[in-house]
């Protein structure tokens, strides 16, 4: 069963796409969207319960473990989310005309291919397919950046695609290198397979086995949008459509973090685990400060969150670099908190901009009384993400903390504070305006329709609990990926 | 001379004749210039593969071969002249850093690629002739050129170049990865030129510039 299930996930999406080019009827879109995305949910959770009890699965070139099913189940609750979402999303954007009636089957049919690679993405066992799933997601969302399809659309669009290109390059010139090195010990057959390179990683070369990892990490690390390779990530996820923001910042990025934990495993077996960690606080240090003055001096709401996601995916680097079972465990934690709290935040920043019709966070004000379940969650959402307790972000914040206090990286720890603290004030600076006083004459003062508010209460029920308690299924689930990790 | 000499030899040659070729992208002022010279390297690609699975009797590396002829050296050329044709280029190759420059860099990196090559250990003896140098040095001069060049298909030029790199490397040091991989990485990347093309014909038909120039986006 589970086996089966394997090449039956990537293809639910799949199917779900071609359906989308048969219809033009807006209901039945929207029926196969929110369907697809569910069956999607549903398999996934079968599947997760397997592993869980019987262990990884594999299936030729897939192979289903712990660390992946983290990234899984975080990529299917997003996807759902965000297909309950665009029900209402895409009615009031058909309204104001940012989005044509025409081409929405197109719309919905590329965010289910985008789907599709990032499932591939996150079994890919065989070290090549993992690329070519990753540059289909690059190919995939490119287009869907570009949607809108004015010029300043079509820029990130590009900037996107030319950028992470690039990045993926040198990820796939890494993969070779290292795929070289395991053909030396082992013979070219099965030598792109994560699992059969783990097995020898103890005697690959060293020297190879370096230079493939810096390839591997500026290259996958382009993608994952760590400074100072994350020039396309604020004009696309500004760019984008607001449930497209959602799904790159919630769960692309994290695609490429695992990519790169995948190889950092390897290279920790093969050249010690001091080597690919430094590297790691290395990028998440400087991802975490450049991060920061961007966002103090940021008008633009989404922008703003987009260079949020740069810091956050530092502090999961950082938890990665500190390392250890804590610093791993923190760093898992983190991706799954970031991905669900940043997805929140642009919802509610999609609502905020279609009711002002502006991105600009001086035009948004007072949408309390306006829009009062989305302010409050908006709210909540920011709070969550400047890392205020009760709320899950903090959770995961302090235990990279922990690790980092545990290895004794005074330094990294003391430049992670400033910048987290000084983020803290800027954020609630910002939201705290946009939610709070009088609206402005743009408020929109229509009530607030269901269909974005269910898949935005959706995902801050998810973070609510997750800040109050880890269940104890997840936990395990966190526990068994740290030790694939950690070894 | 023994087969797995001349082999070496003939690889080494091909080796210098792509560097020429990447060298003639680097300072090429037209961009039709460049384009051809990209198809060049490209056959020269497939025919080091060719050479390579006539002397390790690799099956899967004459379908390489074969693949990096079709593709790369006759269809992607073919669609960025389409290209230039279509949207009737009146602006050539703009660099943003002096052509000095550029070639000051270029030399630097390939110099710094031999030298990281030579410092590797026990898997270097694996690889055929000069390759893994070359290969290097391939991929980093396509980033070069992506990165200082405004128009958008020099960036595509840039970009395939940087591929054959890649390409090269892996034929030289594994005999190619997996056949299955190979055709992916192809396909990735005709779909990746695919939509390059449409964003750019996109953006000259609704405001007149190339996309590459556009930068509005800041801060």
């Amino acid at each position: 069963m589970g086996e089966t299930l394997l090449w039956i996930l990537p293809l639910i999406p799949t199917v779900t796409a071609l359906l989308m080019l048969t219809t033009r009827d807006r209901r039945i879109i929207s029926a196969i969207d929110v369907g697809g995305s569910a069956i999607l949910a549903v398999l996934t959770l079968v599947l997760a319960s397997e592993v869980a009890t019987g262990g990884p699965r594999v299936l030729g070139v897939f192979r289903l473990d712990d660390l992946g099913l983290v990234f899984l189940l975080l990529l299917v609750v997003l996807t759902l989310a965000v297909s309950i979402y665009t029900v209402g999303w895409f009615r009031q954007a058909v309204e104001v005309g940012n989005m044509k009636a025409e081409s929405l089957r197109s719309y919905f049919a590329l965010v289910h291919a985008f789907v599709a690679t990032m499932v591939v993405t996150i079994l890919a066992d065989n070290l090549g397919v993992l690329w070519i799933a990753m540059e289909g997601t690059t190919i995939t969302s490119a287009v869907l950046i570009g949607y809108h399809g004015h010029q300043h659309g079509l820029e990130a669009a590009w900037k996107y695609i030319i950028v992470t290109t690039i990045g993926i390059s040198f990820g796939l010139f890494g993969t070779v290198l290292v795929y070289a090195a395991a053909a030396d010990v082992m013979g070219g057959a099965g030598a792109m397979s994560w699992l059969a390179i783990m097995k020898i990683a103890p005697t690959l070369d060293p020297g190879i086995i370096r230079i493939g990892f810096i390839f591997v990490l500026v290259g996958y690390g382009a993608k994952a949008g760590l400074a100072p390779m994350h020039l396309w990530l604020p004009d696309a996820h500004s760019q984008a459509p607001t449930p497209v923001s959602a799904l790159l910042s919630g769960i692309l990025i994290k695609c490429a973090l695992l990519a790169i934990i995948r190889f950092q495993t390897i290279s920790a077996a093969a050249c010690g685990s001091a080597f690919p960690t430094e590297a790691l606080l290395v990028f998440g240090l400087i991802s975490v400060v450049v991060a920061t003055p961007f966002i103090l001096v940021q008008h633009d709401i989404k922008r703003l969150l987009g260079y949020h996601s740069v810091e956050h995916v530092g502090i999961v680097a950082l938890g990665l670099g500190f390392g250890g079972s804590v610093g791993t465990y923190g760093a898992l934690l983190h991706v799954v908190n970031h991905g669900i709290t940043k997805a929140l935040a642009f919802f509610c920043a999609g609502a905020a901009i279609a009711r002002y019709n502006s991105r600009d966070m001086r035009v948004i004000r007072g949408m309390f009384p306006v829009a009062p379940v989305a302010a409050t969650l908006i709210m909540l959402a920011v709070l969550s993400l400047a890392g205020t307790p009760p709320f899950s972000i903090f959770v995961s914040e302090l235990l990279v903390l922990r690790a980092g206090i545990g290895q004794g990286h005074w330094i990294a720890i003391a430049i992670f504070l400033a910048m987290v603290v000084v983020i803290f004030a800027g954020l609630l600076h910002h939201v705290g305006a946009m939610a709070f006083g009088a609206p402005t004459a743009a408020a929109g003062r229509e009530g607030e329709a269901w269909s974005p508010l269910v898949g935005m209460l959706l995902l801050a029920a998810i973070m609510v609990v997750l800040g109050l308690t880890i269940p104890a299924s997840f936990d395990g689930l966190l526990q068994r990926a740290t030790e694939v990790v950690v070894g | 001379m023994s087969a797995a000499e001349t082999v070496h030899t003939i690889i080494d040659d091909l080796g210098a004749l792509l560097l020429f070729t990447m060298i003639l992208i680097v300072i090429a002022s037209q961009i039709s210039r460049a384009i051809y010279a990209v198809a060049a390297q490209s056959l020269f690609i497939a025919i080091a593969g060719g050479v390579l699975a006539m002397f390790t009797g690799n099956v899967d590396l004459w379908v390489i071969a074969g693949v990096t002829l079709a593709v790369k050296a006759i269809m992607l050329p073919w669609v960025l002249h389409w290209v230039v044709r279509r949207m009737n280029v009146r602006r050539e190759v703009e660099p943003v850093i002096p052509d000095a420059a550029t070639i000051v860099l270029a030399v630097a990196v390939v110099v710094m690629s031999f030298d990281l090559s030579t410092s590797l250990g026990t898997v270097r003896q694996a690889i055929t002739g000069n390759a893994l140098p070359v290969g290097i040095a391939l991929t980093v001069l396509g980033v070069l050129v992506m990165a200082t060049r405004k128009t958008a298909l020099t960036q595509m030029v840039g970009l395939f170049a940087s591929e054959n790199g890649i390409f090269f490397t892996a034929m030289a040091v594994t005999q190619g990865m997996p056949l299955i991989i190979e055709i992916g990485v192809s396909l990735d990347v005709i779909l990746a030129a695919l939509v390059m093309t449409i964003l750019v014909l996109r953006v000259r038909s609704t405001v007149d510039a190339d996309i590459a120039d556009l930068d509005r986006l800041r801060g």
